[in-house]
């Protein structure tokens, strides 16, 4: 056989490649339900990892941590209801920016380097992909959001100021249960508001629209959806009795509606109009199923420009 | 090997191939000898001048077998046509090198037969595999810096779903010192062997490789020609583009010059030289391409946005 004549005799790669199982060689090939499996695993350990040693990304986290901590701190910790009460809002704005932050670039990276047509070359299913991407970072991003709530919560007992507010100062309706209902429905709406980033991440084309896009669809989530209930309100196509169930197609109204709704103790019943729960645990829902297929739609069908 | 005795078939609109008789070289260069070519015929409108117009390592234009058999495949980007008519086969254990004029539509062939874009027109098989069927270097291969190289490679083993010895694989580049380096402290040579690399992960029958040698210094070059050599000699058929032609007169088993959307000619490099008279490959080339030499290819029409 000569030099070129190996064709039909797979050679080991190197000298030192007795692992090396050579072109026909796929004896260390997995099932395909173990291989979707650590696929899935793998692009959600890379998405984990990349986030956590990039300063970008850390930065960010810790932004969102200080003014977490530093807004209800600076009026004093008066109890877990007027903790939940103060962080509403701006946990209600903070944290679509957190998810877009950590998700916006997640697919448009890959393409734009070149590395998402490396991956296609495997034997990767698009909604792997994303499903994989998307739970790295979900991982990374509910580090972010629960960090600052955990200190808060442990810091609340240990610094309660006493009688500081009318609320604080009903003892009885006081507790810990109802910052862990607004940890847990913060964080749902933390990954919620990550699958949008993740479908804008995958439908721009370059990073200047992939900016544009995020900011727009940013003031959209938070704003956009809220503007369209009021704007129905003031037409009269929204009545006293769709109005709750409207408010639950929107991220950010659902959101406050479940928290007034079930961590709040019933305080809903006093402010303004709260979305209807079931409505809002649809809409969340739906908005986290549409992100990710439209992010899984978007993947494959990119062209590097 | 297989030189065809005939001239080239020019159509109006680059029709594919017709057949040809060949005669065999066997021996003539062993690897070679898998370039069945039952096709032979140079597509498109320039009169090839009766040269260059055989088989090379499976040049084929009709049907063909090997892993690689890409037959009348035409792409568009709008109204802009880059490819009108691409025929060839590549067999196993081959290296085919794709020449031409920048804007040629080497790296929109080389996307196709990598399954990243769809023709147009026309067909293309790639050998199936029960894993990776194609492993694919971008013309500028990118990944992600805050890894090592065993984590990257770590990572794209899962996605293969078999299992490798990271270092074997570094090995066959040379970068086996550099496993626990991040990607980002590479040089661009190294990240384009680690490139290549990556590529092998899977032991994908086929190589897709856009400029492997792009960049790099002559030393570089020299061994990066090696390492596709010895992928090809492993078993792998690499098809790859580039414009370094020292290289691919090297390491080549078929030059297939593509130019004007379609392959004007395809052959071995000995073979291309002998016919053109030329003493050197680049001398050879420049004879088959339609437009200035060392001009750039500039087609009107635009790109529509609907593209791929």
């Amino acid at each position: 056989m000569s030099e070129r004549d190996a064709g039909s005799e797979p050679a080991s790669a190197s000298d030192g490649g007795s692992a090396d199982p050579g072109i026909d060689g796929r004896e260390g090939a997995r099932p395909w339900t173990d291989r979707r499996v650590g696929q899935v695993l793998a692009l959600a350990q890379r998405e984990f990892d990349t986030v956590v040693r990039t300063r970008t990304y850390a930065g960010l986290a810790l932004a969102f941590g200080l003014v977490v901590v530093a807004l209800p701190s600076l009026g004093g910790l008066a109890g877990y209801l007027p903790l939940v009460l103060d962080l509403l809002t701006p946990v209600e704005v903070l944290v679509p920016v957190l998810a877009f932050g950590f998700g916006a670039w997640t697919v448009l990276a890959d393409a734009q380097s070149g590395e998402l047509d490396v991956v296609r070359t495997y034997p990767v299913e698009r909604s792997t992909y994303v499903v994989g991407a998307y739970l790295g970072r979900a991982v990374a991003l509910l580090g972010a959001i629960l960090a600052p709530l955990v200190v808060l919560g442990v810091a609340t007992p240990l610094f309660r100021e006493p009688a500081t507010s009318v609320l604080a100062s009903h003892g009885t309706v006081d507790s810990p249960v109802y910052f862990l209902r607004f940890g847990a429905l913060t964080s749902i709406y933390g990954l919620v508001t990550l699958a949008l980033a993740m479908a804008v991440s995958s439908l721009a084309r370059s990073r200047r629209s992939g900016v544009a896009a995020a900011v727009l669809a940013l003031l959209v989530v938070v704003l956009g959806f809220d503007l369209l209930v009021v704007f129905g309100v003031g037409q009269g196509l929204l009545g006293p009795d769709t109005l709750s169930l409207a408010l639950g197609a929107s991220p950010p109204a659902a959101f406050r509606g479940l928290v007034l709704r079930t961590a709040a103790a019933g305080l809903f019943e006093a402010g303004p109009p709260a979305a209807n729960a079931v409505a809002s645990g649809f809409g969340l829902a739906g908005w986290l199923v549409a992100g990710l297929s439209v992010a899984a739609g978007g993947a494959w069908s990119r062209v590097k420009r | 090997m297989t030189d065809s005795d005939s001239t080239a078939t020019d159509t109006e609109e680059g029709a594919s191939a017709t057949d040809h008789p060949a005669d065999t070289a066997g021996g003539e260069r062993p690897a070679g000898d898998a370039g069945t070519g039952n096709g032979d015929a140079v597509t498109g409108e320039r009169d090839t001048g009766g040269t260059g117009d055989s088989e090379g390592a499976g040049y084929t234009g009709g049907a063909a077998s090997g892993p690689v058999v890409v037959d009348s495949v035409r792409r568009s980007f709008g109204d802009l046509t880059v490819l009108s008519d691409v025929s060839f086969s590549a067999p196993a254990g081959t290296v085919n090198c794709f020449v031409g004029p920048n804007g040629s539509g080497k790296t929109t062939l080389l996307r196709i037969v990598a399954g990243l874009l769809a023709p147009t027109g026309g067909r293309v098989d790639v050998a199936g595999a029960s894993g990776r069927s194609v492993g694919y270097l971008p013309q500028s291969p990118s990944f992600r810096p805050q890894f090592t190289l065993r984590e990257t490679l770590g990572f794209y083993e899962e996605l293969a779903g078999v299992e490798i010895d990271p270092d074997a694989v570094l090995a066959r580049v040379g970068l086996e010192d550099v496993a626990d380096r991040r990607v980002g402290e590479l040089s661009g040579g190294m990240t384009r062997l680690f490139g290549i690399a990556q590529a092998t992960v899977g032991e994908p029958p086929v190589l897709v490789l856009d400029e492997p040698s792009s960049g790099l210094d002559p030393t570089m070059t020299e061994h990066v020609g090696t390492v596709i050599r010895e992928l090809a000699d492993d078993g792998h058929t690499v098809v790859l583009a580039t414009h370094d032609l020292e290289t691919v007169d090297r390491v080549a088993d078929t030059v297939l010059v593509l130019d004007d959307g379609v392959v004007q000619v395809a052959d071995s490099p000995e073979t291309l030289r002998r016919e053109t008279d030329s003493e050197t490959l680049t001398h050879a080339v420049a004879q088959y391409l339609v437009g200035e030499v060392g001009g750039l290819t500039v087609r009107t029409g635009s790109r529509g946005d609907d593209d791929e």
